[in-house]
């Protein structure tokens, strides 16, 4: 199990090609945690601007009568990817790992599969 | 000849008004689940409102007061200046913005509201607010110095 900020700066350090990655309450759109980011990429404004793509993601699914749940969200750019991961385990509901990666030097496929187990082993 | 003395339409505090009227509109397009906004001056005087419903004198002379009571909880923490005032009800927020060195922008929003998202655009906006009535009280002297211009 790993705190906060340990799972922040393993997702940084461990994933190949992360700019930034973020934990996010998207009940109130604030990041509890940031690492990474800079001028180029405000974590703070992301955390914001992907909360409304959560809540806007999560208000489609219940006017489908989708009765799921969101595992993850990718959105490519063209330089870019950017991963949305909701927060499964109990007590952290409401919350989600945000990831953006440089899409050159990054594995999808295997940043998504860490991106997993990180969340996993989150403890709040 | 006949002289008739006209404040500058340009400058002064009517114009002023528009902006920050203006300011305040475009900041609830901006944000969801914002119901209103009032500027209000350090001595909760009003100075602008877009308010839908709900009283500007009575949300302007609780951010005066409001205010008053977190300046000294920030300075007795020895946190410094005040910067922001969030009050979490159970159905909404409000949060107070200092905006410049005499004004204060009070945001009204439903509990649903992106707090963070409502941070960014206020933090932005409360700087602009701040800007503008810091010029207008320092370019508008005593009623009697107006500028005037003759005819």
């Amino acid at each position: 199990m790993a705190n906060v900020e340990a799972a922040l700066k393993e997702a940084m350090t461990g994933i190949e090609g992360s700019l930034g990655v973020a934990l996010v309450d998207y009940t109130s759109g604030m990041a509890l945690g940031t690492v990474g980011g800079g001028k180029d990429l405000d974590l703070t404004v992301a955390a914001a601007g992907n909360t409304d793509v959560v809540r806007a993601k999560v208000r489609t699914m219940e006017m489908l009568g989708l009765k799921d749940e969101i595992e993850d969200i990718l959105i490519s750019l063209d330089t870019q990817y950017h991963l949305i991961r909701l927060m499964k385990a109990r007590g952290s509901k409401g919350l989600f790992l945000y990831l953006a990666l440089d899409k050159t030097r990054a594995n999808l496929a295997m940043a998504r599969h860490q991106l997993r187990s990180i969340e996993g082993d989150l403890e709040i | 000849m006949r002289r008739v003395l006209r404040a500058r339409p340009e400058r002064g505090l009517p114009v002023v008004e528009a902006a920050l009227g203006e300011e305040l509109r475009r900041l609830r397009a901006r944000v969801p689940s914002l119901t209103g906004s009032v500027v209000a001056a350090s001595d909760g005087l009003v100075l602008a409102r877009d308010l839908a419903t709900g009283d500007a004198d009575g949300t302007a002379a609780l951010t005066a007061a409001a205010m008053g009571v977190a300046v000294r909880m920030s300075d007795d923490a020895g946190h410094g200046a005040l910067r922001e005032l969030l009050v979490h009800g159970e159905d909404g927020y409000v949060a107070c913005y200092r905006a410049g060195s005499a004004a204060v922008l009070t945001v009204l929003a439903q509990a649903r509201i992106n707090v963070g998202r409502l941070h960014l655009e206020s933090r932005a906006a409360s700087g602009r607010i701040g800007r503008l009535v810091d010029v207008a009280t320092r370019d508008t002297p005593a009623p009697l110095r107006l500028p005037y211009r003759q005819r």
